[in-house]
């Protein structure tokens, strides 16, 4: 668990009071009833997981590039970057999304998992690929629509 | 997109799946966060579609690194339980003003209530006496279980390891267990061929449990309480239907 909140917030201390936090946060909901909530496990890890996207969004809501800005980095970055085939995560063996996952490309699996486990935003996963903004915008909706599609 | 989310605009289904997608996922800015977290209290389809996301996606929180935690955020972690559960322990005859509004606000949450035993909340006050007479030098291993019924509609007991071996049953809600019939403790690791007996449990009871004869507590270990004959179950596993059901999340 602290190991997945250091990985979104970056510093052992930060990390260390959002599972304070998260963990007297769920012994005191634990009795609250709630007939739309995951197993027990996963609700611990969307407490805590939150918690810590929570923190680091309000953290650089500051630093949020307005469109035009936005347009000017994406102008930068070329729109004919090769085309990464490389997966940047190991995630094959680990949950029952795998096979459908497994039908997106690779970049498109970069981009859910740098969203999901480093906690990035559209615009540091633009940065971290070397992508558009607006494609990265695009690819994520795009990708969660096909796993919804690959799953139903 | 927009950056911003109508608080009360409708959403078409596939709307909804894809904002739920992207809050778990965690891409939505600050604003549009708060927006859904706010949306989630009245609008059971996006509950429905962030839950779907977080059960789907949690498998992939291991392609993070483990790290142990320092043996100094458990004792913090015990000293706020220590002083949370305060309130909710005290009876309403002893009111002060805060205590009469939290006291009151959670007397009147029926569903939440309704059939809760006061021996259930003192119990879980209970914990808060046995986690401060924990010894403080433990090892940093600690584990956390949140027991829900099968069907995931209702928490009704919460393990909390203070070490490896030693664990707390702590009831979060009641159980009404039939005339003749128990309820019995299971726990078993990834790699066991079937699950162990811990022992009858007592409804609206918290239990200290030693697993010393048992291998250490490991992150997702099963736990579970099944309904079994008074005397408990006549084999070495479960013969009677799951009541609450539980993994363990390593801090």
């Amino acid at each position: 668990m602290l190991g997945v909140v250091i990985r979104i917030v970056g510093d052992r201390g930060i990390a260390e009071d959002i599972i304070h936090d998260a963990f007297v946060s769920i012994w005191n909901k634990a009795h609250t009833f709630d007939a739309q909530r995951g197993s027990g496990k996963t609700w611990i890890f969307s407490v805590t997981r939150h918690l810590a996207l929570n923190h680091v969004r309000t953290r650089h809501r500051e630093v949020t590039v307005d469109d035009d800005t936005a347009e000017r980095l994406d102008a930068e970055r070329s729109q004919e970057a090769a085309t990464d085939t490389q997966d940047h995560f190991d995630w094959l063996g680990h949950g029952e999304l795998d096979r459908c996952l497994g039908q997106l490309a690779p970049e498109r699996r970069n981009c859910l998992f740098h969203a999901y486990v480093d906690g990035f935003s559209h615009q540091e996963i633009a940065a971290r690929l070397d992508r558009p903004l607006g494609t990265v915008k695009a690819w994520i909706k795009r990708s969660l629509a096909a796993l919804r599609e690959c799953l139903s | 997109m927009t950056d911003h989310l109508e608080p009360l605009s409708p959403l078409g289904p596939d709307e909804t799946d894809d904002l739920a997608g992207e809050y778990v996922l965690g891409t939505l800015s600050a604003e549009r966060r708060d927006a859904v977290e706010h949306r989630l209290a009245h609008d059971a389809a996006l509950r429905t579609a962030v839950w779907s996301w977080e059960s789907r996606l949690q498998p992939y929180t291991a392609l993070a690194e483990p790290v142990e935690p320092t043996p100094h955020l458990w004792q913090r972690i015990e000293r706020s339980l220590d002083h949370q559960d305060g309130p909710v322990s005290t009876l309403p005859a002893d009111r002060s003003p805060s205590r009469n509004t939290l006291w009151e606000r959670l007397w009147d949450s029926v569903t939440v209530w309704r059939g809760v035993s006061f021996a259930s909340v003192l119990a879980v006050a209970g914990l808060a006496a046995m986690l401060a007479l924990a010894p403080s030098s433990a090892p940093s291993s600690r584990y956390l279980v949140v027991l829900m019924t099968p069907q995931h509609t209702q928490a009704g007991w919460v393990v909390e390891a203070s070490s490896s071996q030693q664990l707390s049953l702590i009831p979060v809600g009641t159980f009404e267990v039939p005339p003749g019939k128990a309820l019995e403790f299971w726990t078993k690791a990834d790699d066991w061929s079937g699950p162990v007996s811990l022992g009858l449990v007592q409804p609206g009871e918290s239990q200290q449990l030693s697993l010393k004869n048992l291998p250490p507590l490991e992150d997702n270990q099963l736990f579970e309480l099944t309904l079994e004959d008074a005397t408990g179950s006549p084999l070495d596993r479960p013969t009677g239907p799951i009541q609450f059901i539980g993994r363990a999340v390593e801090l």
